[in-house]
């Protein structure tokens, strides 16, 4: 028996975990006692980590799309067709018709590739990822506010603040290990004031829980900065030497008194109060917040919110403060820092800059475009519309993850030739022309890079079943049978062109990433990586403070639908569940998708526990399971969507965030039927 | 038959057996000390690896047989399974598979284990300086080895005394015989006294019977909500040994067997939805009452052999020795190492 140290598939926290391998197999997995994350633990989730990977219903081959079946196909047949297909496209429509959505469970390295694929072979700039569905506010929203859209601390970190403010995330699970850091800072004397409408397990174990109605989280976190300020526990040195824009900034708060706020968010006066005087008395104050906060039309501005109250309070820079986005997918910081995103290259370098620009023709040796490309769900538009007509689609199952299910797929199925590589067949490789077999994180080298900046390696434990092959082997074949160039003999090859090109990954190398990874920046050979970001200044000089206003959500509760539903995960599922609910024991502990209702609600309505009920959004309906829970206030309803048989995605709305086109994925109007048993 | 091993012949003893079986042995690895095939990696005697060696035995996941099926007809063929040594395994662990054999022994007995069991040799190293989590003391499961193995080794400083017990046990040592020199009286006296000087070290105050006590006191509820249902603990348990049964594959494919954990809710949930266990803290509860009250009614060994593995491994604030919630003001032993 071997065991192979690598990092976990699952969420953003970055486990680092050993992969038990015993005749070519994994047999099981173990938490690594040495990373700095994971310490010797790991959630459900990461001891089942490798429990998926030789399951019986991996795709083996490429297959390519006759009539209404996909056959077998050969590798060289497969790509062969798609470059053959992109570049009939490319030359009648021009590249703007052609599009890539990369993955957020691959590697940096194929992120990298694929995004360079897009740019010097398809001269394209429509490239995305799942990031435009959970964290695309926080790029934007910190961005601005402090110059870097990651997370500004170290998780470890946690455990040195004095009190924590917690919003929007079931922290206990989706990050599980995050939450063990936060718990042992509770046990150590920190305060923690939990914000979410759900009373989470967190929620239970927190001084303070406050529950907002949906969508008014800008009123009651400007009502915080508000009393901070007024009761004088403002870091007045920190907002004079290392901030801009204070005084609009107040100005436009003001308007959020106790009262008002309470009106708006249905939080009670007192209890921001409370919130207030907790975070402002604290000498080490933390906000960590996930898809609560981003998943919103107002999602940006939400962002700037918490960062705003951060950096009135003097909370960013220091050991035990600052602000901590928790990222959902394994890599979905790492696909953003490699630039697979349609505004900027890697490290957030932007493509309009025509020195950036050059920097990256002189390396690549090919003509790069200009113009931003599309975002993730401007592409489907664009499909819908015909104007995009060729689409390929890397490690990703829209069908099910993106909202409107029927939107997408009636998008999918107007392109002229879609591209799906996966380690599963997935409701959206059934909609493809040609279907690529993926090796899965245990079966090749890479990196990740975590929720907290920490770039570790991946690596390989087994070989992959079949035909199938790491996607970075393909992008460099297709790459080159599109006319570029892509000659790299390894991952670290890649990862060495990379740190060439992105000065924050600049002395990252494979020898370099031992054990604990790197944590970027890390611009030098001979840097140690940073764990705590702007100790003594901005990337551009001072933060910026940036008025923000509460405005309606877009659909609110009514007659017809008088119910609020939000989505969200579960403990023991993952994103569209396609290896999760391929984990027996996962599979097993929530094997049916369910609806959490308020007991209160459920008991008018003649519910129980079990009850099949039809939830309906004015998008459409799916059928599911009641689940009675405390913790749902009245009037809410949570679906998580992990689900194909119940897709959460065919009852949520398309309306964007205008900056960070972000959509409302949090708040739908709902009704709720009984469904005959 | 009794010798002494310098401690530098070790990994020529190692390499010796290779040839002849597979060598499970406690390497260093950047993830920490865990159990693997040698192949030459440096040995680590003195940390205690998180996986318990008990996955040799009961494995996390392991094929029973592969089903094919042609014309109609089903053929099943069993996997063939290795002979393997552990090396340098704990008298805990030790212990626990002593308890597992009761366990799986009862009739009728449980054929994939014993046909692991049988293919094992046990080589126990006796703990001269046990882990501040160890408390195997108080459930007379270590530090020194007291269940049946082939070979017991202690450190003794420059050496191991290597006492053989097994006709195995023999060949293991036969297999080296170049590399050993005769055991001396003053190996004993040694032996003795870092034995002796190791139980002292460790904590008193954790019998059965007090664990029994503190499970009395405990606040289960609160102890629940802190719970994160990671199931680590009773992952590491080298005791804990429920598993599932799952065909994977259809026509053809694999009857499985996986670990299971009843800290998970899925486990205890009935048919129709009702969980007699439906809180974590009764699950917890639960954990606690099948090692300190039912196991030992069934098997006369207490379901615990005082690791402290799932002390380690636990992600909450939950002290799983003395069954308090971490107390908000004052830190446990635990801290030092998160
Ligand atoms: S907390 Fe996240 S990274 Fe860690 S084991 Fe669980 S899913 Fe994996
Ligand atoms: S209950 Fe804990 S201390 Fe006891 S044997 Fe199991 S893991 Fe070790
Ligand atoms: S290790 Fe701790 S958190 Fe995990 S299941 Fe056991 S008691 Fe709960």
């Amino acid at each position: 028996m071997e065991k192979v140290i690598t990092t976990c598939i699952y969420c953003g926290c970055g486990c680092g975990l050993l992969l038990h391998v015993d005749g070519g197999r994994i047999v099981g997995a173990s938490p690594s006692i040495t990373h700095p994350m994971s310490r010797g633990s790991l959630c459900i989730k990461g001891w089942m980590a490798g429990d998926f990977v030789g399951h019986p219903d991996r795709l083996k081959s490429p297959l390519i799309r006759q009539g209404d079946r996909l056959i077998k196909a050969t590798w060289d047949e497969a790509l062969a067709l798609t470059a053959e297909s992109l570049r009939g496209i490319q030359k009648e429509f021009g590249p703007q018709a052609l599009g890539v959505l990369t993955s957020a469970k691959g590697t940096n390295e194929e992120n990298y590739l694929l995004m360079k694929m897009a740019r010097a072979a398809l001269g394209t700039n429509n490239v995305d990822h799942v990031a435009r569905l959970c964290h695309a506010p926080t790029v934007a929203g910190l961005g601005f506010a402090l110059g870097s859209g990651a997370m500004t601390g170290s998780i470890f970190s946690l455990q040195s603040s004095d009190a924590i403010l917690i919003v929007g995330s079931n922290t206990t699970e989706q990050h599980p290990l995050v939450a063990s850091h936060i718990l042992r800072a509770r046990s150590k004397g920190a305060k923690l004031i939990v914000v979410d409408p759900r009373k989470t397990r967190l929620a239970e174990l927190a001084d303070l829980w406050l529950s907002p109605r949906q969508g008014t989280d800008v009123a009651w976190i400007n009502c915080l900065l508000n009393i901070i300020v007024q009761r004088d526990l403002a870091d007045w040195q920190f907002i004079k030497e290392r901030t801009e824009g204070f005084i609009e900034t107040l100005q436009a708060a003001s308007a959020y008194t106790a009262e008002k706020a309470e009106e708006i968010s249905g939080v009670p006066a007192a209890d921001l109060v409370k919130a207030a005087s907790i975070f402002g008395l604290a000498s080490r104050g933390a906000i960590v917040y996930a898809m609560g906060v981003t998943q919103h039309v107002r999602g940006t501005d939400i962002v700037q919110a918490l960062a705003n109250l951060a950096l009135v309070t003097g909370n960013v820079g220091r050991e035990g403060t600052g602000i901590y986005p928790l990222r959902g997918h394994q890599n979905v910081q790492g696909a953003c820092d490699m630039g697979a995103l349609p505004n900027v290259l890697s490290g957030y370098q932007v493509v309009s800059s025509p020195q950036v620009r050059a920097k990256f023709v002189e390396a690549w040796r090919a003509q790069l475009p200009c113009e931003p490309g599309l975002t993730a769900l401007e592409m489907l538009w664009a499909a819908e519309s015909g104007s995009l007509k060729g689409l390929i689609i890397v490690g990703e199952n829209p069908v099910i993850s993106y909202p409107h299910t029927s939107r997408v797929q009636k998008a999918l199925k107007g392109l002229e030739f879609l591209m799906v590589s996966d380690i599963f067949p997935t409701e959206t490789t059934a909609l493809a022309d040609v279907v690529l077999p993926a090796a899965c994180f245990a079966e090749k080298d890479g990196t990740f890079t975590s929720t907290e900046r920490r770039v570790q390696r991946v690596r390989k434990a087994v070989d992959p079943p079949g035909e199938a092959r790491a996607e970075w082997e393909w992008i460099c074949d297709l790459t080159r049978r599109l006319g570029a160039k892509a000659e790299y003999s390894s991952p670290g090859d890649v990862m060495d062109e990379i740190a060439s090109l992105t000065p924050s990954y600049g002395g990252i190398s494979y020898e370099r990433l031992g054990p604990d990874g790197l944590q970027w920046p890390c611009p030098t050979k001979d840097h140690p990586g940073t764990s705590i970001l702007h100790v003594s200044r901005f990337p551009h000089g001072l933060a910026r403070l940036r008025p923000v206003l509460y405005i309606d959500p877009p659909e609110t509760p009514d007659e017809d639908y008088p119910f609020m539903l939000t989505t969200g995960r579960s403990l023991y599922h993952f994103h569209t569940g396609t290896m999760t609910r391929r984990t027996s024991l996962l599979d097993r502990e929530v094997p049916t998708p369910f609806v959490e209702i308020n007991p209160e609600d459920a008991r008018l309505m003649g519910i129980r526990d079990g009850t099949k009920v039809r939830v309906e959004t004015r998008r459409g309906s799916v059928s599911v399971e009641a689940r009675l829970a405390e913790g749902v206030c009245k009037g809410d309803l949570f679906l998580p969507f992990h689900f194909s048989e119940a897709p959460a995605n065919a009852l949520t709305a398309q309306y964007l965030d205008p900056v960070s086109k972000i959509a409302e994925l949090k708040v739908s109007a709902a009704r709720l039927k009984k469904e005959a048993p | 038959m009794k010798a002494f091993l310098p401690k530098h012949k070790l990994p020529l003893l190692l390499e010796a057996l290779r040839g002849q079986m597979e060598v499970i042995a406690p390497v260093s690895t950047d993830a920490g000390p865990a159990f693997v095939t040698w192949q030459g990696q440096p040995i680590d005697l003195m940390g205690k690896p998180l996986s318990p060696v008990t996955e040799f035995l009961l494995p996390h996941k392991e094929a029973l047989f592969t089903y094919v099926q042609e014309a109609g007809r089903y053929t099943f063929k069993e996997e063939m399974i290795p002979s393997r040594l552990l090396f340098g395994i704990r008298p805990c662990d030790l212990h626990a598979i002593a308890l597992l054999d009761r366990i799986f022994g009862r009739e009728p007995p449980d054929q994939a284990y014993f046909r692991r069991r049988r293919a094992t040799a046990l080589v126990v190293q006796n703990c001269t300086s046990p882990g501040k989590e160890c408390f195997c003391v108080g459930l007379e499961a270590g530090p020194e080895a007291k269940d049946p193995c082939d070979l017991q080794l202690t450190d003794i400083g420059d050496g191991f005394l290597c006492q053989a017990e097994t006709p195995v046990g023999i060949l293991i040592l036969n297999a080296g015989r170049v590399l050993l020199q005769p055991a001396l009286p003053e190996h004993f006296q040694e032996k003795t006294k870092l034995l002796q000087e190791a139980r002292r070290a460790m904590p008193r105050d954790r019998s059965c019977s007090q664990i029994r006590q503190a499970m009395q006191r405990a606040d289960w509820e609160a102890l629940g909500r802190e719970c994160l249902s990671c199931g680590g603990c009773s992952f590491v348990c080298p005791v804990c040994h429920c598993f599932n049964i799952l065909d994977l594959g259809v026509p053809d494919g694999q009857r499985l067997r996986c670990r299971d954990s009843c800290i998970l809710s899925g486990f205890s949930r009935l048919t129709g939805g009702a969980n007699p266990r439906r809180t974590p803290g009764q699950r917890l509860r639960h954990w606690y009452q099948e090692k300190f009250e039912d196991i030992p009614q069934i098997t006369g060994l207490t379901g615990c052999v005082g690791c402290g593995r799932c002390h380690l491994t636990c992600p909450a604030a939950i002290n799983r020795v003395d069954l308090s919630v971490v107390s908000r003001l004052m830190g446990d032993g635990s801290e030092a190492r998160r």
